[in-house]
């Protein structure tokens, strides 16, 4: 059917991505691992550029897609608005607590985790199936590889590869990632596994017998020396549960607190805090009643973003120079 | 510059300009489904421009530049030799003298589905737990339909580049 010359080069071609994939599959420092490197390097920097001319479009893509689910939001808003309304009256008391609380808060959060920021320059297509993102942050900065990343809102993943200023992260949502979490408050703690889906993760808990509310928060259990991930950093809160208590295992749905699909600012921790900040950093969460109440207890960036103040306090140029 | 210098200068550099375009713009748009898959679109171009044995050479590189470029992930390679069999059959299957919108649409609308779809099943071959497989056909479908609003915008521009500058070796 085809050409001679035509049958050879396909299938010296196929034959040489095939021994690729062969000697790629056997893991570890295979021999195309400095290849790899220097080429991602390169590819790299090219892809901070791009990044950086493409700026202006992607940033009106992100006020697209925020702008499609706004009748959604509208609705949502004007219930909270009806809530917060009744609450402002009877507010100057606790507003009085929570600012006291909130100042507390800040200061313990000094000297807690020391982050490197950094911004998302490119994001893996999602018919590779793996959920990756490439950050402009890299060993240069003080990025190693197996560090914790995380926003405003919660871990976003942890660093997979590191080039001389750019680094890959593997993020939370990829399905071949499990990371040690702890429930909030009652200090149960499970597995949390992603599951390729960016807005659900599946929680396992370790105790079949121990309770698993809805709206549950989820904080990271720490890892040795803090890598992969260090302790205490927001996850995400439980949306359903499955199975009731005393079942062989406990599966929760649980929704992560940092929206994936559109990252832009994340910061590296380079340096784990001494002690474990327990639920801390968590964002804040209203009483009970307004809990119900609430059509969702979602955090808003803003409070939590005050509860967590992690990228602000700790500019890029006070890190730690690169080993 | 000779002939074949001035072919692999196109292939390369229209390569390049994709995967770093699909990479650092496309995946970033935050569209729903699958992430626009300039690269194929670019490889069915190049194989429609140039034939069966150009097109699968350009498939290979591509396959290979993407394996290498961050944020890449997967195993090297695997992509190489998906993309080189999407550039063979298409510059095989596609009569040079049949070159109708519905057939060029159609080729497009089937390699960058069918890339999804081949990309999984030896994903879930190699390494099973990374597919998920009720997000295929979306992903498949979604990938096909943006293979489709780009192909107007690649297919007759990269036609337009080969016959321009490399008019001897051009197919049609």
């Amino acid at each position: 059917m085809f050409p001679r010359r035509l049958r050879v080069v396909v299938a010296v071609l196929l034959g040489v991505a095939l021994t690729f994939v062969i000697l790629d599959l056997r893991g570890g420092q295979g021999p195309f691992t400095s290849a790899r490197n220097v080429a991602s390097s390169i590819l790299g920097g090219i892809e901070r550029g791009a990044a950086t001319v493409f700026s202006p479009i992607t940033g009106f893509a992100d006020f697209w897609t925020n702008t499609r689910d706004q009748k959604a939001r509208l609705d949502e808003l004007e219930k909270s608005n009806a809530e917060l309304q009744s609450e402002v009256k009877r507010a100057a008391d606790d507003r009085a607590r929570a600012s006291a609380l909130d100042g507390m808060l800040k200061v313990a959060g000094l000297g807690r985790y020391r982050v490197v920021p950094a911004e998302v320059i490119a994001v893996g297509p999602a018919q590779d199936f793996t959920w990756t993102v490439t950050i402009d942050a890299g060993s240069d900065d003080g990025v190693q590889i197996d560090m914790t990343v995380l926003n405003y809102q919660g871990l976003v993943g942890r660093v997979s590869n590191v080039e001389k200023r750019t680094s890959t992260v593997v993020l939370i949502v990829d399905p071949s990632v499990s990371v040690g979490a702890r429930v909030a408050g009652s200090q149960e703690i499970g597995i949390l596994s992603g599951t390729g889906k960016q807005d659900a993760l599946q929680y396992q808990l370790l105790d079949p017998l121990a309770t698993l509310d809805k709206g549950a928060a989820l904080v990271t259990f720490g890892s040795k020396d803090g890598r992969p991930y260090v302790p205490g950093v927001p996850i995400g809160e439980v949306l359903n549960v499955a199975g009731t208590a005393g079942q062989l295992s406990r599966v929760a749905t649980v929704r992560p607190f940092a929206d994936i699909s559109t990252l832009s600012i994340v910061g590296v921790v380079v340096r784990p805090p001494r002690t474990d900040p327990r639920d801390s950093v968590l964002p804040a969460v209203p009483d009970a009643p307004v809990t119900t109440a609430l059509p969702s207890p979602s955090p808003s960036p803003a409070e939590s973003g005050a509860q967590l103040s992690v990228p602000s306090e700790i500019p890029a140029t006070e890190v730690a120079p690169s080993p | 510059m000779n002939i074949k210098a001035r072919q692999a200068m196109i292939i390369a550099s229209a390569i390049f300009i994709a995967v770093i375009l699909e990479l650092t713009l496309l995946s970033r748009l935050g569209l729903p489904g699958a992430t626009p898959d300039l690269v194929v679109v670019t490889i069915v171009a190049l194989a429609l421009a140039y034939g069966p044995l150009p097109g699968a050479i350009a498939g290979f590189s591509a396959g290979i530049l993407l394996g290498l470029a961050p944020p890449f992930d997967g195993i090297l390679g695997l992509e190489a030799i998906i993309f080189t069999i999407v550039g063979l059959v298409t510059g095989a299957v596609v009569d040079p003298r049949d070159r109708s919108v519905p057939v060029i649409m159609g080729m497009v609308g089937l390699s960058t589905g069918g890339v999804v779809l081949l990309n999984a099943l030896v994903l879930a071959v190699l390494s099973g737990d990374r597919v998920v497989w009720e997000n295929i056909p979306g992903l498949a479908l979604t990938s096909a339909l943006y293979g489709l609003i780009l192909a107007p915008l690649v297919v007759p521009g990269i036609g337009r580049i080969v016959r321009s500058l490399t008019p001897e070796v051009a197919v049609v």
